[in-house]
């Protein structure tokens, strides 16, 4: 058996520069000293793009070898002509499939909304195609990285959707790229509304499979397995109305005090590359002035105060 | 043996990082060894003189910007895994490959368990056994690198 490594015996035998044990000091000290600054404070955003953009170039090497056999795939299998017109079409028919979703749920919720606000105004959406470029380094956190920065105006809490619904939210902007955390992870949650009744509720993501939640909701909530959960939009970053989930569990055991709730989310965010960016345009919503100049009682259940209230009105309708 | 330059050192590092730059995706991305420290790890058995305790950090470093991650979490388990690589190097070099690959595998999996104590307490969710797949990949692909002819440990060690 041949020795594996033979180590070098040219490097002088006593001086090796500072001990093993003070360099670990050392290093281990820096390490937490960056641990705590980033976890604490939040200087290191700054030195991160800053980075993120020098290894920009390596990014593409990296990503050049997959590019390089889509290509080739690409030019075999079709002419480069149709390939190109393809892409272009498909951007479109992304960008026309969103705003159909965003119509046939609007349509839905038009009746409900003039019964309870008057007029809801839904201007539109300034949304960009992006690209993935990677699904994150670490395969447990749920993010994926998208080919917009913030070079091209790009910023933090857009919404991201598929043609289907949902994917997530825009949560780091870099120069020339952005990190997406999906729906699915532990930290993200979103304000949704169950779209037969219009019961609202806060879907949180369960981190270890690709399911969401619904927590504090009671027991006797009117949530059936199939119910389609969107956007309620009361939150100001996800456009209203875009499809979210599809209720796959519901448990309602008297023992425990809340119900058990589980939705599968929408959007297959395995199966594409391109996705959408949209954000809401800045409009002032006074909610509070709204309230006071409508003395409606059923105004209040639909402010956006009452964020995890569950507006116990509805009940009684369905 | 000729005294190593650090050319291919800092050459195979960058190789290293390119590939775990690599768009990785799905089965492969949990499946996915962990290239850069592997390289670290087998400088710092081979010469400790160029790839130190400060190299693993610095790659730690480089770790955390592309992750994304809590930043100085990779940092921190590079840093002790390569420690404790350097102290047992010299005792090392007189293991052969199979007890040189048990040395490895144990610590890939206590750099892992580094950062996924970091992880817990920087309020992460707690993983499966899926978590420390990548250690065992990353030691196979270790024994491949040093069972196969065309690596230069294999030449060193048959001169």
């Amino acid at each position: 058996m041949p020795r594996a490594i033979e180590h070098q015996h040219h490097t002088g035998f006593f001086v090796r520069g500072p001990s093993p044990a003070a360099r670990l000091l050392l290093f281990s000290l820096l390490s937490l000293v960056l641990l705590a600054t980033d976890a604490k404070l939040n200087y290191l955003t700054e030195v991160r793009q800053g980075f993120l953009a020098l290894a920009h170039p390596l990014q593409l090497i990296a990503n050049a070898p997959r590019n390089l056999i889509q290509n080739v795939g690409a030019y075999f299998h079709t002419q480069t002509s149709v390939v190109h017109e393809n892409s272009v079409l498909r951007s479109q028919a992304l960008k026309h499939a969103a705003e159909l979703q965003r119509y046939k749920t609007l349509e839905v919720e038009n009746e409900r909304l003039r019964k309870l606000l008057g007029a809801a105004q839904l201007s539109s959406q300034p949304a960009r195609l992006a690209e993935i470029l990677h699904m994150g380094r670490d395969p447990f956190t749920h993010k994926v990285v998208v080919n917009l920065g913030s070079r091209q105006n790009i910023v933090a809490g857009q919404a991201v959707i598929d043609e289907v619904a949902i994917i997530g939210q825009v949560t780091r902007v870099y120069p020339f790229s952005s990190e997406v955390t999906l729906i699915t992870d532990k930290g993200l949650s979103v304000p949704v509304l169950v779209e037969r009744n219009g019961l609202r509720a806060i879907a949180f993501g369960r981190g270890h499979d690709a399911m969401i939640e619904l927590p504090s909701l009671p027991t006797n909530v009117d949530i059936r397995v199939g119910d389609k959960l969107i956007t309620s939009g009361i939150d100001g970053i996800y456009p209203t109305g875009l499809a979210v989930a599809e209720v796959t569990h519901v448990d309602t055991n008297t023992d425990t005090p809340f119900a058990h709730i589980i939705a599968k989310p929408l959007a297959g965010i395995e199966n594409h590359k391109q996705l959408l960016l949209v954000s809401i345009p800045k409009v002032d919503r006074p909610a509070d002035s709204n309230t006071l100049q409508n003395p409606d009682p059923q105004q209040n259940v639909a402010s956006p105060r009452n964020k995890k209230a569950v507006t116990p009105k509805r009940h009684g309708n369905n | 043996m000729a005294t190593i330059s650090s050319k291919p050192v800092y050459l195979s590092l960058l190789l290293a990082l390119l590939c775990q730059l690599l768009p990785w995706s799905g089965i492969s991305l949990i499946l996915r060894p962990e290239f850069l420290l592997l390289t670290i790890l087998y400088w710092t058995l081979r010469a400790p003189h160029l790839c130190n305790i400060g190299t693993a950090w610095f790659a730690g470093i480089l770790m955390d910007l592309i992750s994304g991650g809590l930043f100085g979490q990779f940092a921190l388990a590079y840093t002790l895994t390569s420690y404790i690589a350097v102290t047992y190097q010299r005792r090392l070099a007189l293991f052969d490959i199979w007890q040189q690959a048990g040395y490895v595998f144990l610590l890939l999996l206590l750099a892992q368990l580094t950062t996924l104590i970091m992880k817990v307490f920087a309020g992460g969710e707690l993983f499966g056994w899926q978590y420390f797949l990548p250690s065992i990949t990353g030691i196979l692909l270790w024994l491949f690198m040093m069972l196969s002819p065309f690596t230069i440990v294999s030449h060193s060690s048959r001169n």
